[in-house]
């Protein structure tokens, strides 16, 4: 039946490729700057070394997120194309480079070279500003999710935060000036629509994201990105998706009866109430997989993306806020757009998908020998000991995080092609009569049923 | 202070925006003046003239032969109807019967260009949604097909000059035949496919129900015809209502709803158009009889009896008028079209009025303009 | 409340089934044709660019200036320069210009053409660098013997008639000695080619059966003409000459500068 093998394939290669250049190119740098420097100044000045160490140490985690939004944001662009080509039936972009991996640097090299212009009339300050504004949140914002993400690894943890998730959120609203800056700026009454809009709907569909986030942080019993990661440890059934840690408990059980240890009284001890606790079990998992909804729902129309993206409808608002952009003020809002999105995925990945952690319980994975001979050999090897260019638990939790993120960037990619957009007044409807109302009682159900069972025990 | 506050009288205005010509959504090159209020419309205007070349004026400067080359592009995504209505025209006037083997075909060719016609609208409507990247390219697959078809017996994809006066330009071979069966054997599958994503997406229904009524009254008052007067409860169809060509001898009912139609109707419409023009198209294919294609010969030099003749054609978008007046001479004295989209167009301020702008697009979309054919 | 739940989940489910009719999409045959590097299959009757066919057993130019085509084009963009033969008393193909910015593909053209001389072939890439040079003159627009031969068979024309003995002669004897075979031929023909001269320039377009006829003769007659020497090399000169219809006055004295040659 699939008659088209060979696109998929060919879809596939790309992505593996891009994705070891992109991740490749940023640890190196990040390994440089953040391991490679301070070992060689070490080396060699001593004591002296330490205050340029420190600074290092908090330039690394900035650098890394420097290098690696641009050329993320490329390959986020390239496989957009390519994967809508795919559903549409459509090779897309396959010219430019070898099958076309060099489509989107050629797309911003020529943007690049466009002519700046700022219309007649325009107000220039805020005109320049707002690209900024728009672009510096994605940068400062995204920099907590790293020690998350990198499974708490050492080069990124000064910049972990206790209420890391809610530093996250902060700086995520503040875009929303921004479009209203340029849509206001631009002189043009598409462009200042445009703004109005996205100013609209970034409020009213900042609740739900919220609440939905809240649930989550009320059932981790934390704001730190970290810690929430690390409670979700352990495979599937911990994840925040499913309840929330709600499942620990039977997963414990599983483990037991499974590798033979004793059991003892594990479920009673999790699920305290009995009945009413594997009710609460219940409520849990439906409340958090609809929280996961209310937040996909939520960023999409965060970031503007269709079936949300009103801010620069196109066939209403010619382009909206970024009508009058051009050349690298345009690729500057292009490129903070893909950012966004991936930044949005990792929330997702780290709040409701577990982090880097596996979807394979623990138990399983550590009943397979080879698996686990194979990791000590990686641990043993000359990389990791002695150059800390590796470190296997960082390795394979990014690995994991790399998929997650781009599964929901693919599911992203998925809506986009099929949905039509909303109308001003129907997304509003939709956010304040259905989300926010759902998302409230979401929250309530949580609140109570979370009493009734020990989660994350 | 609380009382004062209230007395301060917000002062608010219009805004007027330009929507258009170089508008991407406005289907090329209408101009609309909107008086926006908030996100609110208030009035519209249409601004027409900008795709303006004088094609009746053209008629009156070629000979019959040449002119029948050039009213494809009135209409250029059903250049098999402009030809047909003229053909009509022409053929009343100087009392040609036409073989009725030229009958069928005709009808199957300008029944395959309703389809193409339809699809495109399709892919477009869904473009003014907002469905940007994903379902347009769909229809546009199907219609490729379609062309590629009409391209084999007409020379080009869409400026066909097929049908001529006294019966159409080229026999097609058997196999020809053979593989528009093929297609049509799988097309409605294809619209299934469609309506799984389209038909009843919430957000498409959202956009769509409800939105743009088009009250009877008012489509009969601005002359509304084709698939948008169908859905406001008039069985307008002149396949039907004044029967040409073999059309009587096919099976087939006019689409037609008893409420007053909105935009989601005159999508459903169009749908169910295209599988009633399939189902035509398997009707011709078996019914079509051997013969002549053509009644006269046609002529660089032809020439036209004296008199005036008009005739019309249900084009997808709804009556298509040519009325032409001959002086028996080479050239034809004058040439007058009743296009459909010039009369559904003009209802478009009524539509819109006190609509979201985000409707504008739905509502104008809805109506299925040709803006050359709205400025000729 | 009910009925909003259920409201929701099929709003949800729809959704899901138009997500999964996308997605199952992603397996099917890409529809996608590379095309500069696989040309499309182009069909027997497209509408392409005009060319002017030559016979494809001898090569002999099909043209015989009748001048339907350029009656009948709507957009006036075909410019033909044709004179009267001194020897022959035939029109003669000088050049043969078609405008291809101008033209608007509509095969009418192609329709009336007496002797299947003017056709739309295949090509369609017509691209180039500025408007003058989409101006196609005899040189460019006629097509070797090989691709006549194709176009032919392509679209079911009938091969022209063969030509009458004493025609065939000096085609043949051409590349040897083309100014003595036209010396020859040039008595042998006249006659003939006098009636249909006559006729031609006052033939119009209801009496095209009249040029129709003499086609072959009249090509043949036309194959010994100068055209083959020197129309190219002499263009400034023979279009002066050739701007009206026919200038028999004009023509002798042209004639002894091309045999000088």
């Amino acid at each position: 039946m699939i008659s088209n093998g060979n696109e998929i394939g060919k879809l596939t290669l790309l992505s593996i490729v891009w994705l070891t250049i992109v991740f490749v190119a940023v640890w190196m740098v990040t390994w440089a700057v953040g391991i490679l420097l301070p070992m060689i100044l070490s080396n060699s000045l001593g004591e002296k070394a330490l205050l340029i160490n420190e600074i290092l140490c908090f330039i690394t985690p900035v650098l890394s997120i420097l290098v690696f939004i641009p050329i993320n944001a490329m390959f986020m662009v390239l496989i957009e194309r390519r994967a809508l080509a795919l559903f549409t039936v459509r090779k897309g972009p396959n010219i430019v480079g070898p099958d076309g991996y060099l489509q989107t640097a050629a797309d911003a090299v020529k943007l690049l070279f466009k002519e700046d212009i700022t219309p007649t009339g325009a107000d220039a300050f805020m005109f320049t500003l707002a690209p900024i504004v728009f672009f510096a949140p994605s940068i400062f914002g995204a920099v907590p999710l790293l020690a998350a993400v990198t499974n708490n690894h050492a080069l990124f943890q000064v910049l972990n935060l206790p209420t890391g998730i809610f530093y996250v959120l902060a700086a995520a609203s503040i875009p929303v000036v921004a479009l209203v800056m340029a849509g206001w700026s631009s002189n043009n009454k598409y462009s200042l629509v445009g703004g109005l809009r996205s100013a609209a709907q970034a409020i009213s569909y900042e609740i739900p994201l919220v609440l939905s986030i809240i649930t989550i942080c009320v059932l981790a019993g934390t704001l730190d990105l970290v810690k929430i990661t690390q409670q979700q440890a352990g495979g599937i059934l911990n994840w925040n998706i499913l309840g929330g840690g709600a499942l620990s408990g039977i997963d414990k059980f599983l483990a037991g009866t499974v590798t033979g240890q004793p059991v003892g009284n594990i479920l009673a001890t999790c699920y305290p109430f009995s009945g009413l606790s594997y009710l609460a079990v219940g409520a849990l998992i439906i409340s958090t997989i609809i929280a996961f909804w209310l937040y996909l729902t939520g960023a999409c129309a965060e970031i503007n993306r269709i079936p949300f993206d009103l801010p620069e409808a196109e066939s209403e608002l010619v382009s909206g806020y970024n009508t009058e952009y051009s050349g690298i003020k345009f690729a500057i809002f292009f490129l903070a757009e893909f950012t966004n999105l991936f930044v949005v995925s990792s929330i997702a990945t780290v709040m409701f998908l577990g982090g880097g952690d596996n979807p394979i319980p623990v138990w399983i994975l550590d009943s397979i020998a080879p698996l686990k001979q194979a990791v000590a050999l990686l641990n043993d090897s000359f990389l990791v000991q002695t150059l800390h260019l590796v470190n296997p638990e960082t390795l394979f939790s990014t690995l994991w995080v790399i998929l997650k993120v781009y599964s929901l960037v693919f599911f992203a990619i998925l809506i986009r092609g099929t949905l039509p957009r909303f109308r001003i007044d129907q997304l509003m409807d939709f956010g304040w009569k259905r989300l926010i109302p759902l998302s409230l009682i979401v929250f309530i159900v949580v609140v109570f049923a979370r009493g009734l069972v020990i989660c994350h025990g | 202070m609380a009382t004062e506050l209230q007395n301060v009288d917000l002062k608010t205005d219009e805004m007027i925006i330009n929507m258009g010509p170089q508008h991407p959504a406005t289907h090329g090159v209408l101009r609309l003046i909107l008086t926006l209020d908030g996100e609110m419309v208030r009035h519209v205007e249409p601004i027409l003239g900008h795709l303006h070349r004088a094609q009746e004026w053209q008629g009156q400067n070629r000979t019959w032969f040449q002119y029948q080359a050039l009213i494809d592009r009135v209409d250029y995504l059903s250049g098999m109807f402009t030809s047909w209505a003229m053909a009509r025209s022409c053929e009343q006037l100087d009392g040609i019967t036409v073989p009725r083997r030229a009958e069928y075909l005709r009808v199957l060719v300008s029944e395959m260009n309703r389809i193409t016609s339809h699809l495109l609208w399709l892919g477009t409507y869904l473009i003014d949604l907002g469905a940007m990247f994903g379902f347009p390219f769909y229809p546009f697959r199907e219609r490729e097909k379609l062309l590629d078809l009409l391209e084999e017996i007409a020379g080009q994809r869409m400026m066909f000059n097929y049908i001529r006066i006294g019966g159409v330009q080229r026999d097609p071979k058997a196999d020809w035949f053979q593989r528009v069966k093929k297609f049509t054997d799988e097309f409605p599958q294809r619209i299934d496919e469609y309506e799984a994503i389209v038909t009843e997406n919430p957000i498409f229904l959202k956009r769509t129900k409800g939105v743009g009524i088009l009250k009877q009254s008012v489509a009969k008052d601005y002359g509304v015809t084709g698939p948008c007067i169908r859905c406001s409860g008039i069985p307008l169809d002149l396949r039907r209502t004044k029967p040409y060509s073999v059309f009587p001898e096919l099976k087939f009912d006019v689409i037609t709803y008893d409420k007053e139609g909105d935009t989601w109707d005159r999508y459903m419409a169009r749908i169910l158009e295209m599988r009633q023009s399939n189902e035509i198209i398997k009707q011709c294919l078996d019914m079509i009889p051997e013969g002549e294609i053509m009644a006269k010969k046609q002529m660089a030099g032809m020439r036209i009896k004296a008199g005036e003749g008009f005739a019309a054609v249900e084009s997808p978008r709804g009556i298509l008028g040519c009325y032409v007046t001959s002086t028996g001479g080479e050239k034809p004295f004058r040439f007058r079209w009743r296009n459909p989209s010039f009369c559904n167009l003009s209802v478009l301020s009524e539509l819109l009025v006190d609509s979201p702008i985000a409707d504008i697009m739905a509502i104008f979309g809805s109506i299925d303009v040709i803006l050359p054919d709205v400025d000729r | 409340m009910a009925n909003l739940l259920a409201r929701a989940f099929s709003g949800l489910n729809q959704v899901r089934r138009g997500l999964s009719t996308v997605f199952g999409h992603s397996f099917k045959e890409p529809i996608t044709k590379e095309y500069p590097q696989i040309v499309p299959a182009i069909t027997t009757h497209f509408r392409g660019r005009l060319a002017l066919t030559v016979n494809p057993e001898t090569g002999d130019h099909l043209c015989i200036s009748c001048r339907q085509c350029e009656r009948v084009c709507p957009d006036k963009c075909i410019e033909i320069t044709s004179a009267k033969s001194a020897e022959t008393g035939k029109l003669e193909l000088i050049d043969f210009r078609i405008d291809h910015g101008l033209c608007m593909f509509c095969g009418l053209c192609t329709e009336v053409c007496p002797t299947y001389c003017i056709i739309n072939t295949n090509d369609f890439e017509l691209s180039e660098y500025s408007r003058e040079a989409l101006i196609y003159d005899l040189k460019k627009l006629t097509l070797s013997q090989d691709e006549s031969a194709f176009y032919f068979e392509k679209k079911e024309m009938p091969l022209p008639k063969p030509k009458p003995a004493k025609a065939a002669a000096p085609a043949a004897a051409k590349p040897a000695a083309p100014a003595a075979a036209a010396a020859t031929a040039a008595p042998a023909a006249a006659p003939k080619a006098e009636e249909a001269k006559a006729e031609a320039p006052k033939t119009d377009a209801a009496k095209a059966e009249a040029p129709k006829a003499e086609a072959p003769k009249a090509d043949a007659a036309k194959a010994d003409a100068p055209k083959e020497e020197a129309p190219k090399a002499d263009a400034a000169p023979a279009k002066e000459e050739a701007k009206s219809e026919v200038k028999p006055e004009a023509k002798p004295e042209d004639k002894p500068e091309e045999k000088k040659d």
